[in-house]
Parts: structure tokens; C-alpha cells; sequence
């Protein structure tokens, strides 16, 4: 294929699933530098896989695994950035800023405060159990599609799930979100 | 606790999370990465410089490593020992210096190695003296924090050398540690 041919021959293999994959780098990096980072790294690896990428049969699920795997290879380099970097992130510094609430401004304002919440809570959960939950809990993944992705059995991530909302229960009781 | 107010809780958690809000990246950001991943091949780029404000840095109480400008043009003149900055560390305590550079143009696939003292470390970096990355240095203010650990009292000099096509620049900071 020449170079234009091959272009367009990527783009429509990999945009579909843009929205996803970012989503995913965001939820494995927890911050909007690292997440463009990861993303970035995913595209030049797989443009460079191209006659790979043109015969799998599901190539968003290719590209999440190659992109967790590059997460987890360079993780060093993406903790010590978490740890060290200037938040960048799309919630700031204070929390949640807003959400597309459809109640009243009271109620509204209500489910921020408690969104807030949720999110020190999840951050106190390991990094395991917080990437777990929000794959399944708050992107949809099934627990297949997240054992195909992180390569632990079924069993594990099911326990695993339970185990996180367990904890993000207790500590929103304890913050006294939930009466 | 009984256990319907477990399973109301419990309902409270899920419909939270799937409330909790999904990231969403800036505009125009998906045709930039397309675009670099398909003029560049597979060219990599490693550890690209975070841009950010000296504002949120300074409000945020970091020391700032701050290099000047970069011509790299320019021949690479001793420092005057007097013009060099410095910081105090305590020992064993990590202390994070952010290195700046105000770059005059962009620089792609930039080479920066950091060259550290016996007894200095870079948190993450456990036993390595010298640590190489490869980046791209946007025009402008480009910052990266380094986590500094002393290990010793001694202290010393670290280096920043950064290096594009044949030409590059050294930068020093003096580290004294208490």
C-alpha cells in the first residue's frame, strides 16, 4: 500500500475506538498528560504494527491489550510522573467541578457533593481495585473483556469488583455520604 | 446494619460510579495524535515534557531548577560558580526540584540525561547515577520535576545535559544537604 493508502487504511481501523482507548489511558494513568501520552504511544506502536492491525478481527480489543501492556511496561515512569507531576487532570485540583445533573439545582448540587465524595474514596483503593471498578462500574467493560485485558482470571476480577465497591461502600459511610 | 440498607447502599455505590464522570481529551487532540503517529512511524517519544504555568508551580511551594532559555546554538560557556543554583536538602528526605527550560523553538527527539552525585538519587531510579530520556520540547516553557533523595551528607553537583542533533547544553545545580 503507499504511505496515503496506509494512512486511511489505519484511521478507519483505529478511530472507531478512539473515545474508548482514551478513557481507558485516563483510567489507567489518572491523569490527562499521561493518558495523551499513553494514547500517543499506542498510535505510533500500532501504526508500526499496521499488517498486524489490518487482519485481527477485533481490533479494539487488540489495542487495549497493547495499550495496557505499554502502561504496565513503563509503569515505572507513569507512577513516578502520578506521584511528582502537577495535576493535569480533568477533575481539578478541588474535585468535581460539575456533572449534567437533570434535578433540581438542590439535588444537583447534592449529587455533586457526593461524586466529590466518591472520588477521594477512590482513591484510597488500591490501584488494582480502583482500575476494576471503574472499567466495570463506570465504563461498562464486562468482567471477560476486563480479564482478556488484564490477564487475570474471571473469578479474580469478580472478587476483586466486589471487594472494591465493599470498600468504597464503607468509606462513603464513614464520610457520611450514605446515611 | 440490616440488609436492606446494605443492598440501598450498595445501589447508591453503582449509581454513582456510573455517574462518575468520564474524561474527555481537548479538542483536536485525537487528529494530532493520528497525525504524529502516522508521520512518525514508529518513531517514539518518551517522557514529553509537561507544559505548565510557573504559577501553579511556585503556588505549589517547589523549588524550580530554572535553566534559562535554550539556544542550543550558542557555545556552551563555563558557568560563573557564583551564577549556579542551589538548593539544601535534608537527608533521606525526597525533595522535588522542577526543571525548566524556556526553550526558543521546538525541539523533536531532544536527548536529556541527568547525571547525579554519589549519594543523590532519583526516586524511582534506585542505584542509577545517570538517566537518559528521549523528548520533544515544545516552544516556550516546558517543566519536568525531578524527586530528589540524598542518601548522604556529601552533596555535589547534578547536571541536566540536554542534547538535540549534534548540538547541547549542560546545566548544574548545586545540592547541599543538611
Amino acid at each position: 500500500m503507499s504511505s496515503e493508502a496506509n494512512k486511511q487504511a489505519f484511521e478507519a481501523l483505529v478511530q472507531p475506538h478512539f473515545d474508548r482507548l482514551y478513557r481507558l489511558a485516563f483510567r489507567l494513568t489518572g491523569r490527562k498528560t499521561e493518558a495523551e501520552d499513553l494514547f500517543q504511544e499506542l498510535l505510533i506502536k500500532a501504526f508500526g504494527k499496521l499488517d498486524d492491525l489490518v487482519a485481527i478481527d477485533e481490533p479494539g480489543s487488540w489495542l487495549s491489550r497493547v495499550m495496557y501492556n505499554l502502561f504496565i511496561d513503563e509503569q515505572r515512569r507513569y507512577a513516578r510522573r502520578r506521584m511528582h507531576t502537577v495535576e493535569e487532570g480533568f477533575l481539578p485540583v478541588g474535585g468535581i467541578e460539575g456533572f449534567a445533573g437533570t434535578e433540581s439545582p438542590e439535588r444537583d448540587q447534592h449529587r455533586l457533593e457526593q461524586l466529590n465524595q466518591l472520588d477521594v474514596a477512590l482513591k484510597q483503593l488500591s490501584d488494582d481495585h480502583r482500575l476494576i471498578v471503574l472499567l466495570h462500574d463506570t465504563e461498562g467493560y464486562k468482567l471477560e473483556e476486563i480479564h482478556t485485558l488484564m490477564g487475570i482470571p474471571v473469578g479474580t476480577v469478580k472478587s476483586r469488583l466486589h471487594r472494591a465497591r465493599a470498600r468504597l461502600r464503607e468509606i462513603l459511610v464513614q464520610s457520611g455520604t450514605f446515611s | 446494619m440490616n440488609n436492606n440498607n446494605l443492598e440501598r447502599q450498595d445501589e447508591e455505590v453503582l449509581q454513582l460510579l456510573k455517574d462518575y464522570p468520564k474524561p474527555t481529551p481537548d479538542a483536536g487532540f485525537y487528529d494530532r495524535a493520528l497525525a504524529r503517529a502516522t508521520h512518525e512511524g514508529s518513531r517514539r517519544q518518551r517522557n514529553r515534557w509537561v507544559m505548565t504555568g510557573f504559577g501553579s508551580a511556585v503556588a505549589a511551594g517547589l523549588v524550580l531548577w530554572f535553566v534559562g532559555t535554550v539556544f542550543l546554538a550558542s557555545p556552551d560557556l563555563p558557568q560563573p560558580e557564583a551564577s549556579i543554583p542551589g538548593i539544601t536538602m535534608t537527608l533521606e528526605e525526597p525533595r522535588t526540584v522542577n526543571l525548566v527550560f524556556a526553550s526558543a523553538m521546538a525541539l523533536d527527539m531532544a536527548t536529556l540525561t541527568v547525571t547525579l552525585p554519589a549519594g543523590i538519587e532519583l526516586a524511582g531510579f534506585p542505584g542509577q547515577r545517570e538517566i537518559t530520556w528521549q523528548t520533544s520540547l515544545v516552544e516556550g516553557k516546558n517543566f519536568l520535576p525531578l524527586e530528589l533523595i540524598a542518601l548522604s551528607s556529601a552533596g555535589g553537583e547534578v547536571l541536566a545535559r540536554l542534547e538535540h542533533d549534534d548540538r547541547d547544553r549542560t546545566f548544574r545545580l548545586r545540592v547541599d544537604v543538611s
